[in-house]
């Protein structure tokens, strides 16, 4: 007799022609597309962050406010004598690496975007910019700096990025944790619909698994033959959600580069993140895979 | 008889049914290794009740029974697994899986022990050329007529060569000579060590086999010996 008679070997527990494997699959489908969505937004926030941080990390800029006067030239004047000063002072400070005023033309181009084409700064009683930078080791005391700045030019003042760089980590916190709580949700949603679909599988199959229990056969040997049928499911399930994920999550990147002002240019998802996302799949079969074993064993346990 | 010879013992088992009344009651019973009794009663006298106690599918209600020395009191489910393993059953009814076919029927026990494929292969094919369905080997047991599921059954039943051979109505679809066959196999199964105990109601059968008869009867078990017209006392000891 030929070996290829026997190769077929059927599984004892007809679970490859169930009805709910199909709804499995498109529910773990599903799940794992909103995964994938869910979790490179969070990581794009987080890249986007980072990004922030280090660019302003070893910046500080120092705003000149203009001289009230109604003689605007006088003002003026008055104004770059303090930006002057300011950036005289500056200079002499230990750990500033490079100190540069804005010319009138950058800061015609920082206000752009707000004020539209021709537009004279001169004409503006808009703050003076300086740009400063600093050695990222030098450690400050941002508060007596602010002081000595002030008595060396008294319209200057020092902003260090902290306060708005903190309002912005803590929003990307907050969407991070509503992030993370969809993602929870979406693991136990799919999970439970296993716990269910198997469980009734257990039901249906009844008479089977307990011919099975009969001739001997331990919990794990039925739980195996569930494991192995959810983790295709899972698997499959997976690679369809993120099949449609990956075009989506390039079609959101290019909407959100197309937003002015270059607020998230560098929301762009490392290798890391690629590999996390297109991983998901495993993932899914992993969690499919556990909550079926688990789940076979914990009602069987209840079966003499 | 020391406890070690003895393959099951029951000491006053009783077996109820939800909150209905006892099934069984009081149950005493031992079967020594390598003896052959048949198990009759009328319908309703709680053959298949005794016999599921036997093969573990399910606990008494009160008293205590050990299985190969194993009180099943404190044995735990991979533990009465492994003893399942130890024992072979024969249902009324067959129990096949139907969507499997008659050589993936036989070949479960060995499959659930963890047997060598390769083995399986030339054990299976031996005992169903044996039982006459060989040409019938890779045929759903859903197609199979009632006397060849019946066959497949018991192939299932002695494929691991159990220490308990125990069957419910076996003969019961099969003709005079297929059934003359199946007790020789059992017979011949008994002569190597295997216990057995054949619920049946064949008067034919049980005279033509001098083996000790259980007899169920108002709740209770009786024993009678070949010779015997009456029961002996009531209950083996």
């Amino acid at each position: 007799m030929s070996d290829h008679v026997f190769i077929a070997r059927k599984q004892e527990l007809p679970l490859k022609g169930e009805n709910t494997s199909l709804f499995l699959q498109v529910i773990i489908s599903i799940a794992v597309f909103i995964f994938a969505i869910t979790l490179s937004g969070v990581l794009s926030v987080d890249s986007v962050v980072n990004s922030w941080n280090k660019s302003i990390l070893g910046s500080l800029t120092v705003q000149i406010i203009p001289v009230n006067d109604i003689n605007k030239e006088k003002a003026r004047a008055e104004t770059l004598v303090y930006e002057e000063k300011a950036v005289e002072f500056l200079k002499s400070v230990n750990g500033v690496t490079r100190v540069s005023a804005l010319s009138d033309e950058q800061l015609n181009e920082l206000l752009r975007p707000w004020l539209g084409d021709g537009i004279d700064i001169s004409e503006l009683p808009a703050p003076r910019i300086i740009d400063v930078r600093i050695s990222p080791d030098a450690e400050f005391d941002f508060a007596q700096l602010a002081k000595d700045l002030a008595a060396a030019s008294p319209q200057a003042s020092l902003d260090n990025h902290k306060l708005w760089l903190n309002k912005l980590i803590a929003f990307a916190d907050g969407l991070n944790l509503i992030a993370s709580t969809i993602l929870i949700l979406i693991s136990a949603i799919t999970s439970g619909a296993i716990f269910y679909t198997t469980q009734m599988s257990l039901g249906l199959h009844r008479q089977i698994i307990e011919i099975l229990h009969v001739i001997g056969a331990k919990d794990a040997y039925i739980a195996q033959q569930y494991a192995r049928r959810m983790a295709f499911l899972g698997l499959t399930g997976g690679i369809i959600g993120l099949f449609f994920a990956v075009p989506a999550i390039f079609f959101i990147g290019n909407l959100a580069l197309a937003i002015e002002g270059g607020i998230i240019s560098e929301a762009n998802l490392s290798v890391g993140s690629w590999i996390m996302i297109l991983s998901l799949p495993l993932f899914s079969m992993l969690i499919a895979m556990l909550t079926a074993y688990y789940t076979v064993k914990k009602t069987l346990k209840k079966m003499l | 008889m020391s406890d070690n010879d003895n393959i099951i013992e029951m000491n006053n088992v009783g077996i109820r049914y939800d909150q209905g009344p006892e099934i069984l009651s009081d149950i005493k019973l031992a079967l020594p290794r390598g003896s052959f009794h048949f198990l009759t009663g009328q319908s309703g006298a709680g053959k298949t009740s005794l016999l599921s106690l036997m093969y573990l599918a399910q606990r008494p209600s009160r008293g205590r029974i050990s299985v190969f020395n194993h009180n099943l009191s404190f044995a735990n489910r991979d533990q009465l697994a492994s003893l399942r393993r130890r024992i072979g059953v024969v249902f009324q009814d067959f129990r096949l899986i139907e969507h499997l076919s008659a050589f993936d029927n036989v070949a479960l026990p060995l499959r659930v022990s963890g047997m060598d494929e390769k083995e399986i292969r030339k054990r299976v094919t031996e005992l169903l050329t044996w039982v006459e369905l060989d040409a019938h080997m890779h045929d759903k047991t859903s197609t199979l007529s009632g006397g060849e599921k019946q066959r497949v059954a018991i192939a299932r039943a002695v494929i691991n060569r159990p220490d308990l051979l125990l069957a419910d109505e076996p003969t019961g679809n099969v003709d005079n000579i297929i059934a003359g066959k199946l007790m020789k196999l059992f017979v011949e199964l008994n002569k190597l060590g295997t216990t057995v105990v054949i619920a049946t109601h064949s008067d034919k059968i049980i005279n033509d086999f001098a083996y000790p008869r259980l007899h169920l009867q108002n709740r209770g078990l009786h024993i009678y010996y070949p010779s015997d017209t009456s029961a002996l006392g009531g209950f083996h000891v």
